[in-house]
């Protein structure tokens, strides 16, 4: 585990394998809360938040709990138990401190509950068979690639708004075809090898 | 049955048609764009739903007068996790190659915005016959478009159908559609089709009337 | 069977420690709700507005339940509830704010006024401004993409016939349209004036007059005529000033171009139809 070994990890789980365009995700917040840049930035920093806390909690249960205890085949209720819970914590935790980050950042907390994303990024620190600190950073870059992601989804967006788009496919169907496009252009991506 | 509740019949066109969950609902969208590279993956996980989404439902609809409110969404998950832990153990003894494509995705169903709905909607207010059957409709209407968006995209991008080739001898298939590209392409378009069937029907209405 | 057991003891377990660090942590980190507030909220019409200068209808609601702001502060509700409003915060009631509509001061629709190219761009006002003002000639020109009324929350601005026109009922004045017009040539008069000069060109009226079939000309005739002297030409453009307009209406009646409206002009649902109002 060299700092060589954790930037590829960083790089990676950005622009390689993109949390959205390779690895599907967080697709539902994803559709969801694109239209606006302002909301796909608020929605960005709440998942990072969340996500990059919750791998580490999920990790630290994992190895001190449940593999001493021969239990790892329970690891998908364990880690759904931690991470509602652990939201919950977060949402009490900025009302009473942080007042304006919850006015913020409020709303998004229940939704990212029952993402996928956070859940994905825990199992997939387990199936990687990282060790704590590159458990933080793989979600922590997977949560930035995320956010990358919704920004500049969240921007074609509100340009293609504008624009006159046949009656069937205005709204979802207009803004998938979007997100094509862009998977094509992160597909450049694809067989990067890091020389670390 | 009183004479206002809908017939099996029309609770299954409703499923697989008016209110699929994924091309009218939009929910799940998650597991529809990442397994459907082939119509056996895009069933097998169909199928993977559909037998927690009927499990899960019967369980809370059977548990809803003793949850309490305040807690409800917590034990909901919990049971619906449960349930994807032996679906998940049981595909990993019994299908290993539904296992290797699907990977991630088992475990994922317990986030999958279709079942937490379902629970929410239906089955914490319904009887537990009337909740297995709303869970076996909507799960077939999850199979149905996840088995359409994998035939669709193995067609046009592998040539083959459950690995028989069913294109033109000279067909080069166009490997954009069995990739994350394609996947936003073919819902895409679904998507459109299902919405100018609906505009176009409620257009014929509208002029009968 | 001792593995379930073994592993239902265990989740137990866990379960019981995250309940626990949850109801500790609620405890901890309870924050005190203000009721007054809440109920207040509840009165308002929650429609986040900001036309009352506070962000959005539950600040404003907390900041009257603190005394910091009057109970007439919001635009959008009637004298009953102002008095609601008073009750809960113990205070005494007031009148209704003084009501304020907005107001586009520009009547070239597609027949009156020039256009100096064909545009085939984004259908956005911000957008066409910035390819050389716009396409209508008149540079002060309404453009008539719908920028305002997109950005009305009150559906109470819409473009007809090239040109954006206020519904008087439905507008709160919270000044979203004002804001989002990047002509600045809405503005905020009162509710009840009766008379405004739908035209905001900044050119002399020998140039106005090629922009638009009825622009301003800045004749100053409505000024020599006003009794009050309400009206002024300001360069090029005339303007009331609503402080001292009397209604009198004879600013309207000796204009040459006909470009002061008055308020008999609203049709039934309280938008004004240029096209049938222009007696040209």
């Amino acid at each position: 585990m060299t700092i060589g070994s954790l930037i590829g990890i960083l790089i990676t789980s950005i622009l390689i394998e993109n949390y959205i365009f390779s690895r599907f995700l967080g697709i539902c917040p994803f559709l969801g809360l694109s239209e606006k840049p302002s909301t796909a930035v608020g929605m960005g920093c709440a998942v990072t938040f969340v996500m990059t806390i919750s791998s580490a909690v999920t990790w630290l249960v994992y190895t001190f709990i449940l593999v001493p205890a021969g239990l790892e085949y329970l690891k998908t209720i364990a880690f759904i138990l931690i991470i509602a819970s652990l939201v919950q914590l977060i949402e009490m935790f900025l009302k009473k401190s942080v007042p304006s980050l919850y006015t913020a950042l409020g709303i998004y907390l229940p939704l990212i509950t029952t993402n996928c994303a956070i859940l994905g990024a825990a199992l997939l620190c387990i199936q990687n068979e990282y060790n704590l600190l590159e458990s933080i950073i793989f979600s922590f870059g997977s949560a930035v690639g995320w956010t990358m992601a919704i920004v500049i989804f969240a921007g074609v967006r509100a340009r293609v708004a504008f624009s006159e788009t046949p009656k069937c496919f205005k709204g979802t169907p207009i803004a998938l075809v979007t997100a094509c496009l862009i998977a094509m252009a992160f597909a450049g991506f694809q067989g990067v090898e890091l020389p670390f | 049955m009183t004479n206002n509740k809908p017939t099996l019949k029309a609770r299954l066109f409703e499923g697989l048609f008016d209110k699929n969950p994924i091309l009218v609902q939009l929910l799940g969208t998650c597991p529809t764009l990442a397994t459907t590279t082939s119509l056996q993956n895009g069933f097998g996980m169909g199928v993977s739903a559909m037998a927690v989404l009927i499990l899960s439902n019967l369980l809370i609809s059977l548990l809803r007068k003793f949850i309490p409110k305040q807690v409800r969404i917590a034990a909901y998950i919990v049971i619906i996790s449960g349930f994807v832990t032996a679906v998940e153990l049981l595909i990993k003894a019994y299908l290993p190659e539904l296992d290797k494509s699907l990977g991630l995705f088992i475990p994922l169903i317990v986030v999958n915005c279709i079942i937490l709905a379902r629970a929410e909607a239906y089955a914490s207010k319904n009887g537990p016959v009337d909740s297995m059957l709303d869970g076996l409709f909507m799960g077939l209407g999850f199979t149905f478009a996840l088995s359409l968006l994998g035939a669709i995209r193995e067609i046009l991008g592998a040539g083959t159908l459950l690995g028989f080739n069913v294109m033109w001898p000279s067909y080069k298939p166009m490997l954009i559609f069995v990739l994350p590209a394609g996947a936003f392409l073919t819902l895409g378009c679904l998507i459109a089709a299902v919405n100018a069937i609906q505009n176009y029907a409620k257009k014929k209405s509208g002029g009968k009337q | 069977m001792s593995n379930i057991l073994y592993a239902l003891l265990w989740f137990a377990v866990i379960s019981g420690v995250l309940g626990l660090i949850l109801a500790f942590a609620s405890r901890l980190f309870a924050v005190k709700t203000d009721e007054k507030a809440e109920k207040i909220a509840e009165i308002l019409p929650g429609a986040n507005c900001g036309g009352c200068g506070y962000a959005g209808c539950s600040a404003l609601a907390a900041a009257i339940s603190e005394g910091k702001a009057p109970v007439n502060a919001c635009n959008s509700v009637s004298k009953e509830q102002i008095d609601a409003i008073a009750a809960i915060a113990g205070v005494a009631s007031a009148s209704e704010g003084k009501r304020y509509r907005a107001q586009v001061m520009c009547s070239g629709t597609n027949e009156l006024a020039q256009k100096k190219y064909v545009y085939a761009g984004i259908n956005d006002c911000v957008s066409a401004n910035k390819l050389a003002g716009g396409d209508k000639l008149c540079p002060n020109g309404c453009i008539g993409l719908g920028t305002c009324a997109a950005s009305c929350k009150f559906d109470a601005i819409h473009i007809i016939n090239g040109v954006a026109a206020v519904d008087y009922e439905k507008c709160r004045a919270c000044g979203a349209c004002v804001s989002a017009c990047p002509k600045g040539i809405i503005q905020l008069i009162p509710y009840d004036a009766k008379h405004w000069v739908g035209c905001s060109s900044r050119d002399k009226g020998a140039v106005t007059k090629n922009y638009c079939s009825v622009g301003c000309i800045g004749c100053k005739i409505c000024e020599k005529n006003c009794p009050s002297g309400a009206i002024k030409v300001d360069g090029s453009v005339a303007s009331i000033n609503y402080d001292l307009c009397t209604c009198c209406g004879i600013c309207e009646q000796k204009c040459p171009r006909k470009i002061i409206w008055s308020a008999r002009s609203q049709s039934e649902e309280g938008i004004i139809r240029f096209k049938q109002d222009l007696s040209l």
